[in-house]
């Protein structure tokens, strides 16, 4: 597999994450969103971010010069239909996802494979939205934030996708210094499941809004267990209530499994709009 | 199961069975007991054995030796003492069944059996997902490994304490640890 024609659609968080790291591997990317500014924004924070690496000695002028040539913004019709990955990281909204892909299944070369880098829908369902023709090159692809120092990528083989594209794909990240993990199409994936009870157990042993205590457990789950951080501290820094949303998604789609079930408190906290660090008061204040 | 004995005071480490705990403390009424018990719940055995005056959870701990640490009563020598043997104690008020990281831990270990025997990943991308995705220092089943009989102790005991089915041992683990 080779991969040199890239477009990453949405400019946000993810997005630009996406898009410079694919630009740091010298592949063509051609950044795509709905609103200049954000992309004017996103394509300042790339080069700024490049900058810096400059200045710490980690890259040269000389090949931060080349990333730069390689990063383009334009518009979904005008980005290059022969493409050979297509990376979507907009908004967590199935209509408005399932509206794009369609889009994207008429826009570009049927060889082109497209991708999802959603967190929380079934890469099945989203895969509804193109051709049959289409199905075996739609896949999900999960990254990390950030993108260009978190190694994973999340592998995701939905129904219709075919094997050797994931195999393909897994090899060609692993090429590139990524670590993927290869996983089939079932709610929050790997990480976004496994990592549940690193929330919802510690809930559970404090129970109650006590902030001396939730330090205890971050000071606990940090020295005992060699985490980098614990887990409300890491909770107010996520955002509550993304984490909460995420949490109730993923007991939804299982059904309501007790494992995966929300804390009162978590509810709580976001009925006061106690989101964590972005509203100066989470589990701990920030004024 | 190795018990020190200094003094007045007893300490146990290891692990074994709730009732081979208590027997301990029934046959060391006029000592000073400090004891780990990783997987049950402290709070039990302190309403039961007034002599019990710390608990302590090892069995989970890494190279680094840090382990979590309820104190009902300081005691110079039994501090003394844990750092002879190089561990490193982390204070907590909080007595919780399972403590704070093995209840934590053995839940994320479950999960990750139960992904296992869905067949979401295999177990290498499993644990590789939790390193490299959100900077676990070691994958579900690195931490598992060996210890599955513990895993599945504190599962159980969680189980028979809340009644609550979050804490289902997943056939699978139960099969690796049988």
């Amino acid at each position: 597999m080779n991969l040199q024609r890239i477009v990453v659609i949405g400019a946000g968080t993810m997005g630009s994450g996406i898009a410079q790291w694919f630009a740091q591997q010298m592949c063509y990317v051609e950044l795509v969103d709905n609103s200049e500014d954000q992309l004017k924004r996103s394509v300042q924070s790339i080069h700024s971010s490049w900058d810096k690496l400059v200045e710490k000695g980690k890259l040269t002028s000389c090949q931060v010069g080349q990333m730069k040539q390689f990063l383009s913004t334009c518009t979904l019709e005008k980005a290059n239909p022969k493409s050979d990955l297509v990376i979507e990281a907009i908004i967590e909204d199935l209509e408005i996802k399932k509206t794009l892909f369609k889009k994207l299944d008429s826009l570009f070369d049927k060889k082109t494979i497209l991708s999802s880098n959603t967190s929380s829908f079934p890469i099945t369902l989203l895969s509804e939205a193109v051709s049959d023709e289409r199905k075996p090159n739609f896949i999900g692809l999960h990254f990390f934030n950030p993108a260009t120092i978190m190694l994973l990528v999340e592998v995701i083989k939905g129904l219709r996708t075919d094997a050797t594209l994931c195999e393909s794909l897994y090899q060609w990240f692993e090429l590139k210094g990524k670590k993927p993990a290869l996983c089939k199409d079932s709610p929050g994936f790997i990480v976004n499941r496994v990592a549940r009870n690193f929330y919802g157990e510690p809930l559970r042993i404090v129970d109650n809004d006590d902030e001396q205590k939730f330090k205890e457990v971050d000071t606990i789950l940090k020295e005992v267990g060699g985490f980098k951080m614990g887990p409300f501290e890491l909770m107010d820094l996520i955002g509550i209530d993304i984490n909460y949303s995420v949490t109730h998604s993923v007991w939804e789609a299982f059904n309501q499994e007790p494992r995966f079930a929300p804390h009162h408190l978590q509810k709580l906290m976001v009925d006061s709009k106690r989101f964590g660090r972005k509203s100066k008061k989470g589990f701990y204040p920030y004024d | 199961m190795t018990n020190y004995e200094i003094d007045n005071i007893l300490i146990n480490f290891g692990f074994a069975s709730k009732e081979e705990k208590k027997e301990i403390l029934r046959s060391n009424s006029q000592k000073k007991v400090f004891m780990d018990l990783t997987c049950y719940d402290p709070n039990e055995f302190y309403n039961e054995f007034p002599q019990l005056k710390g608990t302590f959870a090892a069995l989970f701990c890494d190279d680094r030796k840090k382990i979590e640490l309820h104190l009902k009563e300081k005691n110079e020598l039994f501090l003394q003492q844990l750092t002879r043997l190089e561990f490193h104690p982390v204070e907590t008020s909080i007595v919780s069944c399972g403590f704070i990281f093995p209840r934590t831990i053995v839940q994320i270990i479950n999960e990750a059996y139960f992904a296992l025997e869905e067949k979401v990943a295999s177990k290498e991308d499993i644990n590789r997902a939790m390193k490299f995705g959100v900077n676990y220092p070691l994958g579900p089943f690195d931490w598992a490994q060996g210890k599955e009989k513990l895993v599945v102790t504190l599962l159980d005991e969680l189980l028979l304490k809340t009644n609550d089915q979050r804490y289902r041992c997943c056939s699978l683990l139960r099969n690796d640890f049988f």
